[in-house]
């Protein structure tokens, strides 16, 4: 319904618009975000600031609503809602104000791109000679700085298959084409490969108020085994990742809902009637739990989850900030505590 | 005066050797020679000849604050316990030299009913023990007379309900106020102020969103115009106070109601320990917005303050659960959220608050169940602490929270100080900041080790 309302107020489309920004490889979802709400404030034809960022907020939902994974699409959104809020209203006309705005929208999004390039750049100096990473499924930002630090050292990359999605061979694919030695390693043998590692660099979907982070699921896993071996966890971030949320534990996530992680409702088993004196007991129906479940045996020596139990698993997990080591961002290095440092000092005006 | 021959043990009539007079001239060479528990006769002889030169009976009435220094009359009723400890079997020597140095830092009112308490405490004994009122040096206002005898009799307990109390008194106490002639009232009113705030002080020591209150009325008396007329500068002033009072308090509780509130999610079982203001309104505003959530609510002796939780959450509808403190570890493993007030909030990430609430933290931590201090920002002091030694407060001694069922006879439950047992009774604890997940302030939802930012957000506030 609300698509329509946005179609017929001008057929501005936010939700295409984002899409084919997303076409661009190197395009993030907040930074897409941010364009397309850009975009809706050229389109848009609020007379007043109260207007405007209501039609803003109105958008970051329609947007959010398409997307099953919304954290990272969430903190470029509120970014760019806060920035608009505060920025300083100097002209006088409200057009004025209106481009101004869209103007600083579209640059923001145009320097944010060589944000990974900056981080890349403050990587170089923590990335020895004859380094050994250890990396998580794909990440762009982990990967620019891979491949910078490639070009004056010696380096060699492990890399989890993340599975279900299967991004780690993406990434050992771009690694092995430049030249950089890279192995895959089975998300179980994390804890096994930890001790060949040097340190273990992780890109983000988002880094949040309590100075953790959140990324594809496994993620916590290496950092409790990388702490445990007492091996450095970094992540990179750009700054438009950080957000305002404060999950008080995995399942206080905004991408958590009741079936993550839930048990089959399985019919009720029949009642036994104790046995009778005769020493006979009825049968149980053991056949009937079997087709409920629908679980086709496999004759093949490996098996691997359908896809309603892959349903059941989470996409994104949150690290403890105790885990992480430092943060690598656009505005610098950064210990987890100095997060929310930034991110009250951003937003509280 | 033959040294003795080297045995712990002493005769039940004290050794034979010598009298006090003698044992001062001859100095430390003989000292040395003696063992231990000798060398411990001989103070407590020292003593009783100290204290039978100043026999007349102990100061009366003066309500002086004493500081940690040897007195006199400190030792007068202590010297009546020395002879019959010395009748004890092979004392350990390390309490000899422990009874020396609590001797030395004892800070104990005469003025206390029986002798037995003025004895004092051998730890915690430089937080001085709780006295009750004394006659009030110079011109207290009577609201201020009335407000210190609530306190001192524990009448008001609670940071927001200490601070708000007190702000209203002095906003009476501007009311009747009149600046002397040739003065201003920005440079008199706080010297009139002083002995207002330390009556209260020694009624009970002042709490941190006292302190931080008083402090932020001073600075504003300090900056009251000088050419206003009287009555409007006190006008002006007690519109601060009431400003103070709505916007650090009242509205921020209304912001913390909101934010933590948004924590809580249907299912949850919430543990809470003791009684805090601001998580009363948490749940019960939580509880109005139609969440379904049950509570446990945890208590311990001696104040019992979790039971008026407890009436006023039941009386709202909410499934509660009431345990007491040893009880913890059999239920921690139902809980899925803590949630605890504090009482102040340190720049280190720590949190003081109700004595009890550490060990509520750290089980909680243990289990991986979130422990978030809900907490206003006036609650917050520069300090660091540590631990909660350096500084805290005890409860007076006697049944004086009516913890105990009115059917029993109260002599019999309530343990008194006797000459072999002394009761300590903290009110205070310190929750380091590892065992907390996250603080819930007005400006947001901070990780503990990030306190330091709050001055931060708050100057871009004010």
């Amino acid at each position: 319904m609300a698509s329509e309302a946005s179609s017929s107020k001008g057929e501005f489309d936010i939700y295409q618009t984002y899409r084919k920004i997303l076409d661009d490889e190197e395009m993030s979802p907040p930074l897409a975000a941010i364009l397309s709400l850009s975009q809706l404030m050229v389109e848009s034809n609020a007379g007043t600031m109260f207007e405007l960022v209501k039609e803003l907020h109105d958008g970051a939902e329609e947007l959010k609503r398409h997307t099953t994974n919304p954290i990272s699409l969430n903190a470029g959104c509120e970014l760019f809602i806060a920035f608009v809020t505060l920025f300083p209203h100097e002209s006088d006309s409200f057009a004025e104000l209106k481009t101004e705005l869209v103007k600083q929208g579209q640059k923001y999004a145009k320097e944010a791109i060589s944000y990974r390039n900056k981080i890349a750049e403050l990587m170089l100096d923590f990335i020895k000679d004859d380094s050994v990473i250890l990396t998580h499924s794909y990440s762009r930002v982990v990967m620019r700085a891979l491949l910078h630090a490639h070009k004056t050292k010696r380096i060699s990359v492990y890399v989890t298959e993340a599975r279900p999605r299967g991004l780690g061979v993406k990434t050992h694919e771009v690694l092995t084409a430049v030249g950089i030695p890279c192995t895959v390693v089975l998300d179980s043998a994390v804890a096994y490969v930890m001790d060949k590692v040097d340190f273990v660099l992780v890109g983000s979907e988002a880094v949040v108020e309590s100075g953790g982070l959140i990324n594809a699921v496994g993620s916590n896993q290496m950092a409790i085994i990388a702490k445990a071996a007492h091996k450095p966890f970094y992540a990179l971030a750009e700054s438009y990742k950080f957000h305002r949320l404060f999950p008080l534990s995995q399942y206080d996530l905004p991408t958590h809902n009741p079936s993550i992680l839930s048990f089959p409702s399985l019919p009720p088993r029949p009642f036994v009637t104790p046995p009778t004196t005769s020493g006979v007991s009825p049968p149980i129906a053991k056949s009937g739990i079997d087709e409920s479940l629908n679980v086709t045996p496999t004759s093949s020596s490996e098996r691997s989850m359908s896809a309603e139990m892959t349903a059941k698993n989470p996409d994104v997990d949150y690290t403890r900030p105790d885990l992480i080591s430092l943060v690598f961002s656009d505005v610098g290095i950064l210990t987890p505590e100095a997060i929310s440092q930034y991110l009250v000092a951003m937003f509280a005006g | 005066m033959a040294p003795a021959p080297s045995l712990p043990i002493h005769p039940p009539n004290g050794p034979v050797n010598g009298d006090a007079s003698k044992q001062p001239p001859q100095g430390r060479s003989s000292q040395k020679s003696m063992t231990k528990a000798e060398r411990r006769e001989l103070q407590e002889k020292q003593r009783a000849a100290k204290a039978a030169a100043k026999a007349g009976g102990p100061v009366n009435g003066a309500p002086s604050k004493q500081a940690a220094k040897p007195t006199p009359q400190a030792t007068a009723a202590a010297t009546p316990k020395r002879p019959t400890k010395s009748n004890e079997a092979p004392a350990p020597t390390a309490s000899a030299l422990r009874t020396q140095t609590a001797a030395r830092a004892r800070a104990a009112s005469v003025s206390v009913p029986t002798p037995a308490n003025a004895r004092g405490l051998r730890i915690f004994s430089h937080f001085g023990l709780p006295k009750p009122v004394s006659v009030a040096k110079g011109d207290i206002h009577p609201t201020i007379l009335r407000l210190a005898l609530q306190f001192s009799e524990f009448k008001i307990t609670g940071a927001n309900a200490r601070c708000i109390a007190t702000l209203s008194a002095f906003k009476t106490v501007i009311q009747d106020y009149a600046t002397p002639p040739n003065n201003t009232l920005s440079r008199h009113l706080m010297t009139y102020l002083s002995p207002q705030i330390s009556h209260l002080v020694a009624a009970r020591p002042m709490s941190v969103t006292m302190g931080n209150a008083i402090r932020q009325l001073k600075l504003e008396i300090s900056g009251s115009d000088i050419d206003l007329p009287e009555q409007d500068a006190k006008d002006a002033l007690c519109q601060k106070i009431d400003n103070y009072i709505r916007d650090r308090i009242i509205i921020a509780d209304q912001v913390i109601e909101e934010t933590a509130g948004n924590k809580i999610k249907d299912g949850d079982v919430i543990l809470t320990y003791a009684r805090s203001s601001v998580v009363q309104k948490v749940l019960l505003g939580a509880h109005a917005e139609g969440r379904q959530f049950s509570v446990i609510v945890v208590d311990s002796r001696p104040m019992l303050e979790g039971k008026r939780l407890l009436s006023v959450l039941a009386s709202a509808g909410i499934q509660c659960t009431y345990i007491l403190l040893p009880a913890l570890g059999a239920i921690i493993t139902e809980v899925t959220l803590v949630l605890v007030g504090a009482h102040s909030i340190h720049s280190n990430g720590a949190v003081y608050s109700r004595a009890g609430t550490a060990l509520v933290a750290m089980m909680a931590k243990l289990h991986s169940v979130p422990v978030v201090v809900c907490c206003e920002t006036y609650k917050y002091s520069e300090t660091v602490q540590l631990d909660s030694f350096t500084k805290n407060e005890l409860a007076p001694q006697g049944d004086l929270f009516s913890s105990f069922p009115s059917v029993k006879a109260r002599d019999s439950l309530t343990l008194e100080n006797d000459e072999h047992l002394e009761i300590l009774n903290p009110l205070y604890d310190l929750t380091p900041p590892n065992c907390i997940t996250a603080v819930v302030t007005e400006v947001g939802v901070i990780p503990p080790n990030s306190i330091g930012s709050i001055p931060v957000a708050l100057g871009r506030l004010l």
